[in-house]
């Protein structure tokens, strides 16, 4: 493609990074520069600094959270920086939309894939750049340019007039790389590319990277796995915070141990408050019965055996990254998903499977990971939102106690210290934080003894999460057991008392939080396919 | 991942053994996916249905007259149809008819304009109001159903309004002696000698009416964009197609069929009935959801449209020619949606489910 691709190892292999590799070689395509972008209340990145050159695979590192979503949008388009400066090709661009980061040769492949699901193999590569005469377009020379395509890609038995709506996840996936291709990318963006990828699928897909490599094309790619990063990367940058916090490092050569420092260390410390005391310093000595207990519970694809138990005053965090089977656990706890094999008692009576009046009957309240889908509704009062699990207590024939309601509603919000603590007020209007505080609230109000919490601080900003975290350390001494699912391994290990890691939906360390540090649970839970 | 098939689809092809993501690709599988496969059955099940039980319903001039029938309803449903498949919905097209033909005869009659010119007027009329639709629905995000069934009330009172004010009463004829008057129907009202029968015209415009929708929507950029704002709006966006425009120019294409058929009515019957129209709306979208649309966008056909406007006509013809009550006309249609839908609905999904 270009003449600085000549020095590159032959296709089939990626070019090896010792030195001689692209980080010399390659022409700089894309600098970005001291970036930010900001939403309301949260600042998604504070200053990025990346530089890509072509024919490299450049690593993007960084915790959830750590802005790399945002980078990715930013440079696909979809996001306009508030400020700092993009450069391509030593020209200063402006990424006004994902057409004109198309026209540059910027594609990206989302790891939610964006195809079209009810238009076929061809018109998907093709959507938006139709190969079309008089606007009609040229389907047979179209329909062989993606059958071309695909069986570039390693794929030619996907057949172009299919509906990309049938095709499996990787099916689909191809049809997306297929067309980053069809666009002629000169910096293709891969996102997480293979979490949906069965093993000797990820060998095709390095295989198609290094030949992309070796055609001067340059790859940003985001993975959680070490292992990957080893194998086809080049050189790795690392996010944090959104910042860049370290730049251009030897993808092959720098230690596991010192890119897991540089992602982790976020201070969060002092946001955690000392709890007032370890309310189950040994709970095995203190002979205190457990009051949830899971037993050996699998779902098919899902999670195998997962055995624990939590009790009253304790908190249990559970780290693990998305797709390792978390939300799905907890799911399946309070019921909403019937597992294949296992049980869950609470106080050692088991629960119906499957049954979420069961589990809430025995006191289990959930706050799922999407609050907003499906926790709230969003258009009513935050009381109606508070007591919505409660209602039979409030009804009398039918009819509910709105009085009665209200003032409840009002002395959990007190408590829970949400603001405005207005029970009239619409839960839409309110911040993340404090949508947060109601769905607990409404637990509370149930009476609830075992809370689940599912990414609680996901959306929050870094303010309002020191009060969600006092709210659960007050949840624990006032008796509630406690299961605390997070992708930020400084969060678990902060408000929990014991920690389970959970990786591909098996239980792989289970130690207390004290025993623990960042870095080694970073380590276990991203370990992931390195075999 | 999760999916221990998809999985095992990810792994290719095993030497020698057929892969199973190409499976299903036979004559019977495309044809059972197809959406007008419901609306399609109905049809047949229809014809037979009334060629049985009645004499007229087979005689030519019986055929004549349901096709007729079906004409105007079905130039309509196949451009509601494409609208539909993006995503979108127009309660005013029914009323459209209305006031183009009244927009049309006004001029003629009252200003004496020559007819052609008030076609051409009252298209340009049609055009706007349907790029208005467009843009207030792609500005605003509110939903097309309710600011469609503003225009839709918009234009009926205008309708009542300016015509009462015009005409002192609440019809407008006498478009027979404007200029203009001959050629405008020889295109848009004529019969056609077929056999010693008489066919309207508008039978062909209903038949051109398909294939040119068939042909946008299977063959053209636009009939890939059309699917794609419906079925995936933001993925469409984020690979360039201009959605914007895709679907105000839907919407201006249902108001330009809303024209045809105003157009086609007022040369025919030389008067039109300012009330005339209403209700109508929901036909359309009644024939595009038998032939296959979705109402959630994304999937559908045009010559299905076309098709569920055949089973409209041949019901409501056939039941005159059975000499049965004209209430009943709502139960068939009513008992035709259902069935309809479900025939397309099951298959779809069996469609789906034998591929995964």
């Amino acid at each position: 493609m270009s003449g600085q691709a000549t020095d590159q190892p032959p296709a089939g292999e990626p070019s090896t990074p010792d030195g001689t590799g692209p980080d010399g070689a390659g022409e700089v395509l894309l600098t970005m520069t001291d970036i930010v972008k900001t939403f309301p209340g949260v600042r998604a990145l504070g200053g990025v600094n990346l530089e890509v050159r072509a024919g490299e695979v450049h690593c993007l590192l960084g915790q959830n959270g750590a802005g790399k979503s945002t980078l990715i949008k930013v440079l696909a388009g979809a996001h306009q920086p508030d400020s700092g400066q993009i450069r391509w090709r030593g020209e200063p661009v402006v990424l006004s939309s994902p057409v004109a980061a198309l026209r540059l040769g910027v594609a990206t492949m989302y790891q939610e894939l964006d195809l079209v699901p009810g238009l076929s193999v061809t018109d998907n590569v093709f959507l938006g750049h139709e190969r079309a005469r008089y606007g009609f377009t040229r389907r047979r020379a179209a329909r062989a340019e993606a059958a071309a395509l695909l069986a570039r890609l390693g794929h030619p038995e996907i057949h172009p007039d299919q509906t990309v709506g049938e095709l499996s996840a990787a099916g689909q996936q191809l049809v997306s790389m297929a067309r980053a291709l069809a666009h002629n990318a000169r910096l293709l963006i891969m996102d997480e590319p293979t979490a949906a990828l069965a093993a000797d699928e990820v060998d095709n897909l390095f295989r198609i990277v290094g030949e992309l490599t070796s055609a001067g094309v340059a790859v940003v790619y985001i993975s959680h796995r070490m292992e990957e990063i080893r194998r086809i990367g080049h050189r790795v940058s690392v996010l944090k915070d959104g910042r860049t916090v370290a730049r251009d490092l030897d993808a092959r050569t720098t230690p596991t141990a010192d890119l897991v420092a540089l992602m982790s260390g976020r201070r969060l410390d002092a946001v955690f408050p000392e709890r007032a005391a370890a309310p189950a310093p040994e709970p095995a000595a203190t002979g205190q019965p457990a009051l949830l207990t899971v037993e050996h519970l699998s779902r098919a694809g899902e999670f195998t055996d997962v055995s624990f138990t939590v009790r009253a005053g304790e908190i249990l965090g559970i780290a693990g990254l998305v797709g390792a089977g978390r939300s799905e656990l907890l799911e399946t706890v309070f019921g909403a998903r019937r597992p294949d094999a296992g049980r869950v008692l609470v106080d050692g009576v088991p629960l119906r499977a499957g049954s979420v009046p069961s589990a809430v009957a025995a006191g289990i309240g959930l706050c799922p990971e999407e609050r907003k889908s499906q926790a709230l509704l969003l258009e009513m009062s935050v009381a109606h939102n508070v007591t919505l699990a409660s209602l039979p207590a409030y009804s009398r024939f039918g009819f509910t106690d709105r009085d009665r309601e209200t003032r409840d509603a009002l002395d959990r919000l007190t408590e829970l210290d949400l603001r405005p603590a207005d029970p009239a007020r619409a839960v839409r209007t309110l911040s993340g934080g404090n949508q947060q505080k109601a769905v607990v609230a409404r637990w509370l109000v149930r009476g609830c003894r075992v809370l689940l919490l599912d990414e609680p601080t996901r959306g929050v900003d870094v303010g309002a999460r020191a009060e969600l975290y006092r709210v659960v350390h007050e949840l624990a001494a006032a008796g509630v057991a406690l299961v605390v699912v997070s992708s930020e391994v400084p969060e678990v290990l902060g408000l929990a008392d014991r920690v389970l890691v959970l990786r591909e939906g098996r239980v792989v360390h289970q130690a207390p939080a004290a025993e623990l540090t960042e870095a080694d649970v970073l380590d276990m839970v991203m370990e992931g396919s390195a075999a | 991942m999760a999916d221990p098939t998809a999985v095992r689809a990810a792994r290719g092809p095993t030497p020698g053994a057929p892969d199973e993501r190409v499976r299903g690709q036979g004559l019977l599988g495309r044809l059972v996916a197809r959406p007008e496969l419901g609306a399609l059955l109905g049809a047949v099940g229809v014809f037979v249905f009334f060629s049985a039980i009645t004499d007229q319903f087979l005689s030519p001039l019986g055929v004549a007259t349901w096709l007729d029938d079906s004409a105007t309803l079905g130039i309509m449903a196949v451009a509601v149809a494409l609208l539909m498949i993006g995503g979108e919905f127009d309660l005013s097209a029914g009323v459209m008819t209305a006031s183009t033909a009244l927009v049309t005869a006004m001029l003629a009659t009252r200003l004496g304009w020559n007819v052609w010119l008030a076609l051409l007027l009252s298209l340009a009329f049609a055009l706007a109001v349907g790029a208005f639709n467009g843009f207030l629905v792609m500005r605003t995000g509110l939903p097309s159903f309710i600011v469609t069934l503003g225009t839709f009330f918009a234009l009926q009172g205008l309708n009542l309004g300016v015509t009462r004010l015009v005409t002192g009463t609440v019809q407008v004829s006498g478009i027979r002696s404007a200029p203009g008057y001959e050629s405008a129907g020889f295109v848009f009202a004529s019969t056609v000698d077929l056999g010693g029968h008489a066919f309207q015209i508008s039978i062909a415009w209903w038949v051109g009416a398909a294939v040119i929708a068939s042909l946008v929507l299977l063959r053209s950029r636009l009939g890939n964009w059309i699917f794609a704002v419906g079925g995936a709006a933001g993925s469409a966006r984020a690979v360039g197609v201009p959605v914007t425009r895709t679907k105000i120019l839907l919407f201006m294409t249902t108001a330009l069929a809303g024209w045809l058929v105003g157009t086609i009515n007022i040369l025919r019957f030389a008067s039109v009935q300012a009330n005339q129209g209403v209700g109508l709306e929901f036909q359309f979208i009644i024939a595009a959801v038998i032939g296959g649309c979705l109402l959630t966008g994304g999937f559908g056909s045009a010559v299905g449209a076309a098709i569920g406007a055949l089973i409209f006509g041949m019901v409501r013809q056939g039941i005159v020619f059975a000499r049965w009550d004209n209430d009943w006309f709502f139960l068939f249609l009513g008992v035709l949606l259902l069935g309809a839908v479900l025939v397309n609905n099951t298959f779809r999904r069996r469609a789906e489910r034998a591929r995964r």
